[in-house]
């Protein structure tokens, strides 16, 4: 087993959580009630409105018209990195100070909803605004609403029209046996035809997996579902493409570094829908030639994974009316427009389909006009620990010698012990 | 004699194998050298260059537009001079409490007979063994729990205890095993006539410390203070987790406003990695020859 940080201080959080929270002596039902009058003085954290810009658009412009509508409450940001964002939310959890409202990724909530760590949110919020079903998926637990959606990051392909045009490939793979065919007519003077591997590997395999009609976990979160022949096709398939020589994992490039189609050393790549504001501000050129292009992958069925940050009420707030109204404040269409922009991210409302902002970035209008394809990573109560176990059980497979069969049935097994743990 | 003659070279034979081998010595250490700046030179060049140069592949070595400005525009970002100002408190206190109090230890230990004090010795060398994250959760209830801070009862209960506050930022870490090992070594290599002597002279165990023994050591003060500042600068996760304000914030977590998980500003993350690493690099020009030689004197590599 991997003794990183991040297992080291989720396994001692787990315990120590779990401790702290028998000690306490309940659970969500004993959390304030959010029916009075909001007030008082309550923190926010946030993984996002990073820098000086995302300070001011929190700060000035969204928490100021906060202020004018609940002029009594008063709000301390809390700023991290999506990086120590588990390790703050779980030290926190363990010394009974967990900020009032948090905002935490695609797959967080069924675990701290399952530590009651944060509050059932009224139905009434889910139809609030004009949500795709998908979208709210991974806000809820156990069939309750415990998030609003704030802003979306999906992943999905961009292509290089340039080289499709060269190479004579008129359309975009509608599947995986033309996706491979087409990566190899594309791979040619020492540039590679696709490039899955410069999103996060654990993300990208469960878009394929998605994409061949595979599931991670059943609805309940308790059952294992990717050990079948779904989710080692899609595990394969990646070998495939190393075999033929048109992926290569050591040639995958960092976030932020200029990506692979950028640069022109790949003409496929697997990324997200922020990669519109990267190539903006590195590489200009490729927008205004109308050099790139995108689409969902698909297979067995189109499939988008959907990651993003979602929004959520402390159990144990001390102003849970203020902080309910903080929650509210940040998934309405105005702060979320202003957060997708900022981030170069989906805003997850189809209120929100005509604004400027989606029509110039190309990516993020394929991806609103996909979501009906959005497939979401997590579903389990154990999933903090298991998504930490994908990429390294996975990658040996990629880059040894290890069979797609044996690594998926390596991590079934982990994912198995841990949600047993739970 | 054979074996004699064998050993013996000609003069002129000696005279060539001596200045082959210094150039392979020197050619060596300087490729190693080179090896070590490159990455330095890369963040300095990176620094200075546009997002459109930096993404470009013929992009040559040095910047076509020298940006200056992306120091300026870096600086904006956040409140560098406030995380400024709180490294360099966090760091100049660790490095005076790690100093002072591990080289009493040490001298304690290396020089006092007391019962246990091998047990004692043998808990700091196990004590260097445990790995930082598995500790960070229990200091972190430490401070939370604190008595009598940040509205805590005598039993650690209703307030927040030490949390967002210079205490949780300086005293948990402020001494560590490794520098009371280092001073205990130190202090082991010097002769008992030294001690003895003073001892006649009537000096006090304080003042044979701190007049006739440390003085003789301080290669390994140097040392100890030198890694103290690097590490204390260089802390990220701790003063994330302890702090909220960000009047409390620290360089590295300002550093991290430039990497998200969308992307990254390299060109600002450059100039701001780069006038973060300034103070470290003057540091161990001041001090590289105790700091050398502490290594060397504690066997370490």
């Amino acid at each position: 087993m991997e003794l990183n940080r991040r297992s080291v201080l989720a396994a001692i959080g787990a315990g120590t959580a779990a401790a702290a929270l028998a000690g306490c002596g309940g659970g969500a039902s004993s959390a304030g009630s959010a029916d009075g009058p909001a007030e008082g003085e309550i923190t926010l954290l946030t993984p996002i409105y990073e820098g000086a810009d995302g300070k001011t658009l929190l700060e000035k412009k969204i928490l100021g018209g906060f202020r004018k509508k609940y002029p009594d409450v008063k709000v301390n940001v809390d700023y991290t990195t999506y990086a120590q964002l588990n390790e703050k939310i779980t030290t926190g959890l363990a010394g009974g100070l967990l900020p009032d409202v948090l905002m935490m990724g695609v797959g967080w909530i069924p675990p701290f909803a399952a530590k009651k760590a944060i509050a059932e949110l009224p139905e009434t919020l889910a139809s609030a605004h004009d949500y795709e079903k998908r979208v709210l998926e991974p806000s809820r637990y156990d069939g309750k609403l415990y998030a609003l959606p704030v802003v979306l990051d999906t992943r999905i392909v961009v292509y290089r029209k340039d080289h499709f045009a060269e190479a004579g490939v008129r359309k975009t793979p509608a599947n995986w046996s033309e996706l491979r065919a087409v990566a190899k007519q594309l791979t040619r003077d020492g540039r590679v035809g696709f490039d899955p591997f410069s999103i996060d590997l654990r993300q990208c395999w469960e878009t394929f997996l998605f994409a061949n009609g595979g599931e991670l976990f059943s609805a309940d979160g308790k059952k294992v579902l990717f050990t079948g022949a779904r989710g080692v096709e899609a595990l394969q398939l990646f070998k495939d493409l190393v075999k033929d020589g048109s992926a290569d994992y050591a040639r995958k490039t960092d976030a932020g570094a200029p990506s692979n189609v950028q640069t022109g050393k790949a003409s496929m790549m697997m990324t997200t829908s922020a990669l519109w504001v990267q190539v903006k501000e590195q590489n200009p050129d490729l927008i205004e030639d109308d050099k790139l292009g995108s689409f969902v992958l698909a297979n067995r069925r189109p499939a988008m994974l959907q990651g993003g940050t979602l929004v959520t009420q402390a159990a144990r707030s001390r102003h849970p009316a203020a902080a309910r109204a903080l929650v509210e404040y940040l998934a309405t269409p105005d702060s979320i427009l202003g957060a997708a922009e900022q981030r170069g991210s989906v805003p997850g409302l189809s209120d929100l389909d005509d604004t400027g902002y989606v029509k110039e970035n190309q990516f993020v209008d394929l991806s609103l006009k996909n979501l009906q394809h959005a497939f979401s990573e997590g579903g389990t109560a154990a999933w903090m620990e298991i998504r930490e176990k994908i990429k390294p059980t996975l990658e040996p497979a990629i880059v040894g010698d290890q069979s797609a069969k044996d690594a998926i049935a390596e991590l079934g097994r982990l994912a198995e012990a841990a949600i047993g743990r739970m | 004699m054979a074996t004699t003659e064998l050993l013996e070279p000609a003069p002129a034979l000696r005279r060539r194998t001596v200045p082959l081998g210094r150039i392979a010595l020197y050619v060596t250490l300087s490729v190693v050298s080179l090896l070590m700046v490159v990455p330095f030179a890369w963040m300095v060049l990176t620094s200075l260059r546009t997002p459109v140069e930096i993404a470009s592949q013929d992009a040559g070595l040095l910047p076509e537009h020298w940006e200056f400005g992306n120091y300026a525009d870096a600086l904006k970002a956040a409140p560098f001079a406030t995380y400024a100002r709180n490294s360099f408190i966090i760091a100049i206190s660790h490095t005076v409490l790690n100093v002072l109090v591990a080289s009493m230890a040490g001298y304690a230990l290396a020089r006092i007979r007391f019962r246990g004090s091998e047990m004692i010795f043998y808990l700091f060398v196990a004590a260097l063994m445990i790995p930082t994250y598995t500790k960070v959760l229990p200091e972190f209830l430490i401070v939370r729990f604190m008595p009598l801070a940040g509205g805590n009862d005598i039993l650690g209960q209703g307030g927040s205890g030490w949390l967002d506050s210079w205490w949780a930022l300086i005293v948990p870490g402020a001494v560590t095993p490794f520098a009371v090992f280092l001073f205990r070594q130190f202090y082991l290599d010097l002769p008992v006539e030294l001690e003895e002597a003073a001892r006649l002279d009537g000096l006090g165990e304080y003042r044979i410390y701190s007049r006739i023994m440390s003085p003789q050591v301080k290669p390994a003060f140097i040392t100890v203070a030198l890694l103290t500042f690097e590490s204390s600068w260089n802390n990220f996760l701790w003063p994330l987790l302890v702090t909220h304000t960000d009047s409390l914030r620290v360089i590295q977590v300002g550093l991290s406003v430039f990497k998200t998980e969308n992307g990254t500003q390299w060109h600002f993350l450059m100039a701001g990695t780069t006038l973060a690493t300034l103070p470290m690099v003057v540091l161990f020009l001041i001090g590289q020859r105790y700091f050398v030689q502490g290594f060397a004197t504690a066997g370490l590599k």
